[in-house]
This record gives C-alpha cells, sequence and structure tokens, in this order.
C-alpha cells in the first residue's frame, strides 16, 4: 500500500515539473515580444525603427572564456582574437582580394619585389593619447623577431632563414626589406597589428605583462574600460578612431562557459551576439528577436588519413582512392551538419576564399564496386583501421560513426577510439605516431594558398598526413617565390589537382559558422562577417 | 589542546608536501602539454618548442617540479602556462565569489536539514519521513548540470523572474544585484548539500530516539516536540560539526559543474578551464590551498568537539 502511494507521489511531482515547463509553450510567441525590452537590462529600451543610424547603445557578446592574452602579438585564442577586433586597429585587411586600409594609407612593393614600403595615415592615436608611428610598428616587428619574447608568429617572418627587416624612413613610413621574394608578404603583414612602444618598450618579459589582459592600450574604435575575470569585459567607444567615431557607446564580452545555458541565455536577451549550432537553429529562429547569419568560416574539414600508420596501408594511393569511394560527401555533410545549409561541398584542400582556389578537380565519391576493385588490386583484404576522436566533440564523433558504416560496406572494419581533448591533439599532432589510422579535423589557413605549404610539403611541421611527393614540394617553392600572378595561379591549381589526384585527405566540407544577432542592432553588412573574429569592424555596428 | 594542535599543525606539511606530488605526477602522467591547447596548424614547430622551451617544459618532469617546490618555498605560486598571470592573484581574484557562493548554499543546505532531518527522523517510516528521504534521494541523483538548466529555463526563460548567468549586470556594482544573480546557483548546490545532510541527521535521529535519556524525557511527561528540538537536537548537531568542518575546503573549490553552468567567475571555473589546457601551476595551486583548508577544517572540527562534548576532550 505505501509503495503505490509513494509511487504516485513520484508520478505527481514529476507530472508537475513536466507542466511547470511546457505551461508557457502555448501563448511563446506573443510573449517573447513584449519580454524582450523588459529584460535587456543594459539596451536602452526606447528604441524607435528609423532609417537614420543613431549613435549610443551597447552591444553584448557572448563569448566561451576568458580571453587568454589580449596583446595581438601572442593571441592566438578565439576569444582574444574577437576582443582584438574591436580593441586593436590592423595596418589592412584583405576581403576577396579587395584591400581595405585601416592604420596604413598605402602599401607599395619595389619593382624587384624585395622592398615593401608602408605608409601609415595622418595623426594616428593611441588609445592613451600618444601618436601612432613607424617607431611602433618597428617595435611590433622586431618583439615578434626577438627569440626571448616567446612570440609565436616568429617563423613567419623568417624567409629562407633569413628575417625580414623593418627601417623606419620617417614617422609614418616603414620599408621592409624581404631576403627574397615573397608574394605571400601582404598576408603575413594583415596579421600583424602594431602594438605602443610607449607601454612595451621598458618591460624584459612582455608575454608576463599585466598590461595584456588589463588597461589594454590599443588603436581600434574601442578602448579597454573594464575586466571582471570569468565574468565580463566591457570596452567603451574611441572618439578618435581611424575610421571615424564608432555608433555604439560600448561593447560588452560576457563569459558564458556552457553553450546550453549561453542558448538560454540569448533567447533571455542577456546576450546579443552569439555562435548557435546547426541544430539550434529552429530555436532561436521561433524566439524571433535573432537574425540568424550563417556565413563561410574560410575553414576546410577534412577526413585525415595517416601514412605513417603501422599497417602501412594507407600510404597507398589506391587505398585512399577506395576509402574516399565508399563515402558520400553530401549524405557525410547531412549526417554530421544536420543540413546543408551550413557546409558547401569540398573537394579542393584550399578553402573558396583562398586565391586561386578551384573546386573543379578530380574527386573520388560515392562508388562501393570502384572502391571494392581499388581495394582487391591493392591486395588490401580485411583492412582493420582506427580512427581516432576527441571525446565529446559532436563533429567528430559523427563523422566516426559515419564512416565506420560506410567502410563496412567494402569490407573495412573501422575501430573508433575516443581520447580526451588534450591527449587526441597530442597524437594528431605527433609526426611519429603510427598508432592510428583516420581522424576528423579542420583548418582556417587564410587567403594566399602559400599558407598550404605548412601542411602538404613532406617536411613541413603541420604535415600530419605526412604525405611525400616531391612535385607538390617543388610546386610550393615555385609558388611561394613567384610573382606574376598569372603563372603562380596555374601553379597553385596544379597542385590542388595534384592533392585531389593522390586522394592525400577526403575534403569533406567548407562549413560555415551561424552567427545570431539581436534584430534591433542595424549596421551588420558594413562591419563585415569575418572568420573567427565575428566583426571585422565593429565601428559600424549601432542601435537601430 | 594547544600542543594538540601545534601537533597537527606540523603534520601537514608532509602531508601538503605529499598532496603535491601526486598531484604533479598525476598531471604529467596524462597526455597532452599546455602548448598544444594553443597551436594552430599554422604555427612553424621551430615556435611551438621555441616557446615550450622558454616555459621549462622540454625539461623532465622531476626537474619541473624542483623548479615549482623551489619558487613555491619562496612563497611564489607561478604563473600561469596559458595566460601567464600569476596563480595566487588569479585564485585570490575568484576566492570571493566561490566562498560566497559555496557559504550561502552550505548554510541555507544547513539551516533546512536539521528540522527536516529530525522530523523525518522522529516519523521515521511515516508519509513525512518517506517524503523527505524520497527527496533527498533525488538531490543526492539529480545530476546538477540538468536542474541547474532547468531552473534557468523555468525561473529566467519562462518566468522573467531571475539572470541567467552570471554575477551581475555589466556596469552594475551592487549587492542586491549580486543577490539577484546568486539565488539559482545557491538553491542548485543547497539542494544537493541539503540532500547529504538530511540523511546525516536523520539517522542520528533516529538513534538517538532509542537512547534512555529520551524515553526519560517522556517518561516526565515532556512533548514529542520538546524532546526533538530541545534536547535532541543538541546531540544531532555534533555529527554537522564534522560536516561543516570537511566543508570548509569546498568553500574554495567550489562547485565546478555550477559555476560552469551559471558562469560564476570562481574557483571551480578556474579550475576547470586550467584542466582542459594543462595548466599545471594553476592545478597545483588549487589542490594545494583545498588541501590546506581540507586539514585545517578537520582540525578545527576535532577542537570544536571537543568544546561541544567535554567527554571526548578528557579521553584523549
Amino acid at each position: 500500500m505505501t509503495r503505490i502511494r509513494s509511487t504516485a507521489l513520484i508520478f505527481v511531482l514529476l507530472a508537475l515539473v513536466i507542466a511547470a515547463c511546457s505551461g508557457n509553450n502555448g501563448n511563446n510567441g506573443g510573449n517573447n515580444g513584449n519580454n524582450a525590452g523588459s529584460t535587456n537590462e543594459s539596451s536602452s529600451s526606447g528604441s524607435e525603427v528609423s532609417g537614420e543610424i543613431k549613435d549610443g547603445g551597447s552591444l553584448i557578446f557572448g563569448v566561451g572564456s576568458d580571453p587568454l592574452v589580449l596583446n595581438p602579438i601572442y593571441a592566438g585564442d578565439r576569444v582574444s582574437l574577437t576582443i582584438d577586433q574591436a580593441l586593436f586597429a590592423p595596418l589592412f585587411q584583405v576581403n576577396n582580394g579587395e584591400k581595405t586600409f585601416y592604420l596604413a594609407e598605402s602599401l607599395t612593393p619595389s619593382e624587384d619585389g624585395l622592398t615593401y614600403t608602408l605608409k601609415l595615415k595622418e595623426g594616428l592615436q593611441w588609445h592613451d593619447g600618444q601618436p601612432l608611428t613607424a617607431d611602433d610598428v618597428v617595435f611590433t616587428f622586431d618583439t615578434i623577431l626577438d627569440e626571448k619574447q616567446n612570440s609565436l608568429f616568429r617563423s613567419n617572418l623568417i624567409l629562407g632563414g633569413e628575417p625580414i627587416k623593418a627601417v623606419k624612413v620617417d614617422d609614418r613610413t616603414v620599408d621592409f626589406k624581404l631576403p627574397q621574394v615573397n608574394p605571400a608578404f601582404e598576408a603575413t603583414l594583415v596579421q600583424l597589428t602594431p602594438i605602443p612602444k610607449h607601454v612595451f618598450e621598458n618591460e624584459a618579459n612582455i608575454e608576463q605583462s599585466e598590461k595584456n589582459l588589463y588597461n589594454v592600450v590599443g588603436s581600434g574604435p574601442f578602448k579597454f574600460k573594464e575586466y571582471k575575470p570569468g565574468e565580463y569585459l566591457t570596452l567603451e567607444r574611441f572618439d578618435d578612431y581611424v575610421l571615424g567615431k564608432p555608433h555604439l557607446d560600448s561593447i560588452t564580452y560576457r563569459i558564458a562557459k556552457d553553450s546550453n545555458a549561453a542558448l538560454l541565455a540569448l533567447q533571455n536577451g542577456e546576450l546579443n551576439v552569439n555562435y548557435i549550432n546547426p541544430q539550434d537553429v529552429p530555436t532561436i529562429e521561433a524566439n524571433g528577436n535573432f537574425e540568424i547569419l550563417p556565413y563561410s568560416e574560410g575553414r576546410l574539414a577534412y577526413l585525415l588519413f595517416n601514412e605513417n600508420s603501422a599497417n602501412g596501408m594507407l600510404a597507398k594511393k589506391e587505398v585512399r582512392q577506395a576509402i574516399s569511394y565508399a563515402l558520400n560527401r553530401e549524405e557525410m555533410i547531412q549526417t554530421i551538419y544536420s543540413s546543408g545549409e551550413y557546409a558547401d561541398p569540398a573537394k579542393s584542400f584550399v578553402t573558396p576564399d583562398g586565391l586561386f582556389w578551384t573546386n573543379d578537380v578530380t574527386t573520388y565519391d560515392n562508388d562501393v564496386e570502384k572502391a571494392k576493385e581499388l581495394l582487391a588490386a591493392a591486395g588490401a583484404n580485411n583492412l582493420n583501421l582506427k580512427f581516432i576522436i576527441s571525446s565529446g566533440n559532436k563533429a567528430m564523433e559523427a563523422a566516426s560513426l559515419y564512416v565506420q558504416q560506410k567502410l563496412k560496406d567494402v569490407g573495412i572494419t573501422v575501430e573508433i577510439q575516443s581520447l580526451d581533448a588534450s591527449a587526441f591533439s597530442q597524437k594528431f599532432a605527433d609526426a611519429s605516431a603510427t598508432d592510428f589510422d583516420l581522424a576528423y579535423s579542420g583548418y582556417i589557413m587564410g587567403y594566399d594558398p602559400d599558407a598550404y605549404r605548412i601542411l602538404y610539403q613532406s617536411d613541413a611541421d603541420s604535415n600530419y598526413s605526412h604525405y611525400n611527393n616531391p612535385k607538390v614540394d617543388e610546386l610550393f617553392d615555385q609558388g611561394a617565390s613567384e610573382p606574376d600572378p598569372e603563372k603562380r595561379g596555374a601553379i597553385y591549381r596544379e597542385l590542388q589537382e595534384i592533392i585531389a589526384e593522390d586522394a592525400v585527405i577526403y575534403p569533406v566540407a567548407y562549413t560555415k559558422t551561424i552567427v545570431a544577432v539581436d534584430k534591433r542592432f542595424g549596421g551588420i553588412e558594413e562591419a563585415v562577417l569575418k572568420p573567427v573574429v565575428i566583426f571585422e569592424d565593429p565601428s559600424k555596428l549601432y542601435l537601430k | 589542546m594547544r600542543q594538540l594542535i601545534a601537533k597537527r599543525l606540523i603534520q601537514t606539511i608532509p602531508l601538503l608536501f605529499f598532496v603535491s606530488i601526486v598531484c604533479f605526477a598525476l598531471i604529467k602522467a596524462a597526455p597532452g602539454d599546455p602548448v598544444l591547447s594553443f597551436v594552430t596548424p599554422n604555427m612553424h614547430a621551430e615556435d611551438i618548442e621555441r616557446v615550450r622551451a622558454n616555459l621549462g617544459l622540454d625539461k623532465p618532469a622531476y626537474v619541473q617540479y624542483g623548479l615549482w617546490l623551489k619558487e613555491l618555498l619562496k612563497g611564489n605560486l607561478g604563473y600561469s602556462l596559458v595566460n601567464h598571470q600569476p596563480v595566487a592573484a588569479l585564485i585570490l581574484e575568484r576566492l570571493p565569489a566561490t566562498a560566497g557562493l559555496m557559504g550561502c548554499a552550505i548554510l541555507l543546505a544547513v539551516i533546512l536539514a536539521i528540522p527536516l532531518g529530525l522530523i523525518a527522523g522522529a516519523f521515521h517510516n511515516k508519509w513525512v519521513d518517506k517524503l523527505i528521504t524520497f527527496l533527498s534521494y533525488i538531490g543526492i541523483s539529480v545530476p546538477l548540470f540538468w536542474l541547474a538548466i532547468l531552473l534557468i529555463y523555468l525561473f529566467a526563460i519562462k518566468l522573467h523572474w531571475l539572470p541567467s548567468m552570471g554575477m551581475r549586470t555589466v556596469g552594475v556594482n551592487s549587492a542586491a544585484d549580486v543577490i539577484k544573480h546568486g539565488i539559482l546557483p545557491v538553491s542548485v548546490l543547497a539542494f544537493s548539500f541539503l540532500s547529504s545532510y538530511v540523511r546525516y541527521v536523520r539517522s542520528s535521529t533516529i538513534g538517538q530516539l532509542r537512547e534512555d535519556y529520551v524515553q526519560i524525557q517522556y517518561a516526565y511527561g515532556s512533548s514529542r516536540w520538546i524532546v526533538l528540538f530541545r534536547h535532541v537536537l543538541k546531540h544531532v548537531l555534533l555529527p554537522i560539526i564534522t560536516l561543516l568542518g570537511m566543508s570548509l575546503a569546498e568553500l574554495v573549490t567550489g562547485a565546478i559543474v555550477t559555476e560552469t553552468v551559471f558562469s560564476w567567475p570562481g574557483i571551480g571555473s578556474l579550475g576547470m578551464t586550467a584542466v582542459r589546457g594543462m595548466d599545471y601551476p594553476i592545478i597545483m595551486g588549487i589542490t594545494l590551498f583545498s588541501a590546506l583548508l581540507l586539514i585545517i577544517g578537520n582540525l578545527l572540527a576535532d577542537v570544536l568537539y571537543g568544546f561541544a562534548d567535554p567527554r571526548i576532550k578528557s579521553s584523549r
């Protein structure tokens, strides 16, 4: 008797909980509209929609962790890079081959391609009012080259063992002297954001400086206001910004470590901008207060073949081709990204934002019979492959299960090994690891194809596939020093064909990232959606 | 008494030393290192090696431990390998948030656990007892992150009564605002502590009710409530002292899950990030700090026990 009663009690309690959760669903749409204004804590609520751009208001980004180092010569994590985009102005940026100048007024290569002359705009200022001059650019350059200063960009400024030199000509002009011709140098300069000499020149160890996180002095549209670790970081408008006074009064980056909680905070209006997963798009759409913006990250997601693996089979081109034949790209994209809307099919190792990109290359796709033939010809019977994944990574999990199932059809057994995140990255990057065959990964390399040599040249540092083709090595070397764009294009198109034909990797998709932006904010097009950092120039955003 | 305290404090030194060795060994036995957590394919091996060497990560583990210990003896907990800020400052900066959160949660849990446990014990096997026990089972078995998300959904999204995350509204610096943000995380944590405390109090109440003095009180005509709250309560409070002593360490290590879900800027979420990034100076700092507090908390509980129950003191 008592047992029946307590069981009944459980049901009553459960029913209460469920009722409480779902009770409001019926009038969801109507409610949310009204509530958005009242729960939005910091944005001014009296906003009328008008055609004109108004100044004022503040925007809250959701970020997944604390920034590590805001000093741009050390920043490498997504959060620091995102904040730096508002805090520091770059020299110039490149979009679809077009340059947008920020601090720089012009960049002129010399006839022989060995000197680049950078001219800065007039009257540039740091956030603390000090002038920004050629000295700062040279200081930044020298700090990166200084081995004691721990910068991870150092090797980018070394060509053929010789460092590039930065020489001050006058207060607004710097000459970069290259030891050899390097058409990719402009792409290197894009990543070089000047840091203030007067702030750091007396620091022995710049990396440990407190000024990398607190009271950071930059040159971007917003200046440092307040950082509460684990909570938020706030920037406020910098009126003397090089491209004109920003519209918003302030930008805040709120740290929301749990992605589910961040999604709820977004729905609750506590965040105005946040990344969302494809699965969450319907939820946010239903909320009605957000614009959903998918955009290309310039990222390739691919299946990696470890040619070093102990069974020796993946070193055979035919086996790699056979595995590729066994898979179906469209299906794989559906499985991993739940819809083709957020990932475009990839065939080349270069991403569509890259120079000389072409998807018109050889591809092995969706032909089980052909796969079996190739495997039989290569003598690969009853092949056993190990697929490593980082535990908890949804894309890797989905990819591994898909590959496991598809390869079963051609008689290959795939064993999935789930590793903890740091163990995974160690094994993945370990050049001597022979105990795994497959992995699902991705990269963002930037727009100049020279960047890819680090992945595909036989002795390169990030040649995770352990691919070795002397022809490819040679072509990458040629491309790096070929000044004629037409000839350069031919070289990189040939490279894309060779690597596709050799089935070095199985390119899956050019993935898109999805950002939800509060509909009350405008200027998104002018601010330019950008891989990794969300907005290229946050000064253009405004409150409608 | 004084001798006892001194003896126990001296004993902590080898204990802490032991804890630090075990912790360091475990970190070093795990694969991966902090540099890997910020490496991208665009970085050259030469740069990665140079940075690793500058951070001392290329040396054998025992040398790294020796260097760390040498700095520790000088009073320096070292620098984070990931964001390069001093560890002591990082911990202290987050201490108030965690101590406040855990303090409120533990206090709330104790205040609620005592009457609930007493009542459950007194009505042993009756429906009140069953209800309270059932709820405490829920508290123990429900995953905290799930409960937290459920509460956020209910109180922040549906009812709009409370904020869903963080410790304050951006730019607002008032106690009321912090309290408003704290209600949900404190409730979640208190619920989980409550469950185990209630079970302690309940079983000890059941035990006490069988004692002779209870029968005598009944014989004198005392009512059930007077017996419970005037006499049994005092005895039941004794194990609570031990519980509180143990929870001193939890005051600083915090609740990793709860802090992460609510984006509460405490030591728990700092530790979580450090473990993910293999940032050993921070992990070591937090471990040592909490080990120290656990030892002190135990000592404090023993001393207080002596005051609360003189029989224990004399038996030493």
